[in-house]
């Protein structure tokens, strides 16, 4: 992968002399090891769908949790490291929570993945001569939907704690072969419907798995209705237009 | 030398009326009276401009309401250096969110943060009466009012400061159509009655209480911003 692995792939806050950072870039890398996750953003809200690797058969799919609620009108999909997820969402719930206690309104959705995305450069800090509470950049990358005054966004965070607003997003291991096909056929005047539809369309093609409704969640984030994860029976209604 | 003259308690000297002693005071109440009174797509704020100690007047025109950059206005009574600080401490978060959010802040928005700003010091608290009025997400007009402490009401009028105890019951009367009979209270006014209400309530006021008087900061609050007007009141 890096032909140049050097002595500056070690330290998490150490430049190397051409000028990256190593174990950032790792971290980036370590997503594509994840299960895939789409959004899609369409001007009456926002799908999320995630793939769920239900890796034995006697694995519990509903205990695999990878779309998750961080307030009524904001919702998250992940991949990558699982466990780095839960300081990200927790730290997210807070910053909304404590939004709406300041300021009796919901937390725009671009403040609070700002706040995750400052969360996640925090990695190697340390005040003054204490152990560094987070010694490695979070190895995940999250998947952001939400609806405010400026209508539904989906934005993409990675671990350099950057973020980009998309129309639709993939990201995980099926991630590229996922985004090309979001490409071709996402189209502006999308109905949620449809995006309910394609989402789970491409999620289809780029999984190892046959998708089925326990190891696929499907969630949306409406003006009307907020954040909802689609039950067994909405899913598998999707599944059968496909 | 006879040191028993230093025994003895100091001549008393007149000086301004203290509740408790000789006690550290850091709060002195610089009396004047504010109002504000919502109408459907308006709200006008007065608040007169005289600031005073006692029987002394410190000013005749020391503002007390203010405009604040989100345009809403906050018109204050009670203790005019803690209103000032208060104003600067609002803009200061007004000016964060502002950053942060990449939006200016709505009145609604505001008014909890008020409330939050106020009690974060409810153990030494601004001695202010705040009411902060402008135009709540819906384009309504929209009038909070806190004591020092940070209780927050919206309402639809409301008087504050010396001359609240004449002012609020003829509001109550005028605007609020209490205890008639045949009469509609949650009706608002029109915005040339209530403009004429709020001149007429501080010519009233003028009347009767010292503290009030010299002059009236007239604002009316609508969707093309902030109007004020001042307008002279007896000096007397």
């Amino acid at each position: 992968m890096f032909l140049t692995r050097s002595e500056y792939d070690r330290g998490v806050n150490t430049f190397s002399p051409e000028g990256r950072l190593f174990q950032v870039e790792y971290a980036i890398e370590a997503i594509k090891l994840g299960s895939t996750a789409i959004g899609i953003r369409t001007s009456e809200g926002v799908v999320l769908a995630v793939e769920k690797r239900v890796t034995s058969p006697l694995l519990v799919a509903d205990s695999i949790e990878k779309i998750l609620e961080i307030d009524t009108h904001v919702a998250c999909a992940m991949s990558g490291l699982t466990a780095d997820s839960r300081t990200m969402i927790e730290h997210a719930r807070i910053e909304a929570q404590n939004h709406t206690f300041n300021y009796d309104e919901p937390v725009p959705v671009e403040s609070v993945t700002q706040s995750v995305c400052d969360l996640a450069l925090r990695f190697g800090e340390s005040t003054d001569g204490q152990q560094s509470t987070m010694s490695r950049p979070f190895g995940v990358a999250l998947l952001i939907a939400g609806v405010d005054d400026r209508g539904p966004q989906l934005f993409h965070t990675d671990p350099s704690g950057t973020f980009w607003r998309y129309e639709a997003k993939a990201i995980g291991a099926g991630s590229e072969g996922a985004q090309t096909e979001l490409q071709e056929q996402y189209h502006r005047g999308m109905s949620l419907e449809e995006a309910e539809t394609l989402a789970l369309k491409v999620l289809k093609q780029v999984m190892e798995e046959k998708l089925s409704s326990t190891n696929v969640q499907l969630a949306k984030v409406t003006e009307q209705t907020g954040f909802q994860i689609y039950t067994k029976d909405e899913l598998e209604a999707v599944i059968g237009r496909l | 030398m006879d040191f028993a003259q230093f025994q003895q308690a100091p001549v008393s000297v007149p000086t301004e009326h203290h509740s408790h002693g000789n006690r550290w005071d850091p709060y002195v109440d610089n009396g004047g009276t504010s109002l504000a009174i919502a109408g459907e797509d308006f709200v006008v704020v007065a608040s007169d401009t005289r600031q005073s100690n006692g029987y002394s007047i410190n000013s005749r025109y020391s503002p007390k309401a203010f405009e604040l950059s989100n345009g809403s206005v906050l018109a204050t009574t009670g203790y005019h250096a803690d209103a000032l600080k208060l104003v600067e401490h609002i803009e200061q978060r007004a000016q964060l969110y502002f950053h942060k959010h990449d939006r200016a802040m709505n009145v609604s928005a505001m008014a909890q943060m008020l409330s939050g700003i106020l009690y974060s010091k409810r153990f030494f608290p601004y001695y202010v009466f705040p009411i902060l009025s402008g135009l709540d997400a819906k384009g309504k007009g929209a009038v909070y009012t806190y004591d020092p402490v940070g209780n927050m009401e919206r309402v639809n009028y409301q008087a504050y400061g010396s001359a609240s105890a004449l002012v609020q019951p003829f509001l109550d009367s005028q605007v609020g159509f209490k205890n008639q009979r045949n009469a509609d209270p949650s009706r608002l006014l029109e915005r040339p009655q209530a403009v004429k209400l709020a001149i007429d309530a501080f010519t009233g006021a003028t009347e009767r209480d010292i503290h009030t008087g010299d002059w009236l900061d007239l604002f009316i609050i609508d969707q093309d911003g902030i109007h004020q007007t001042k307008r002279e009141l007896k000096h007397d």
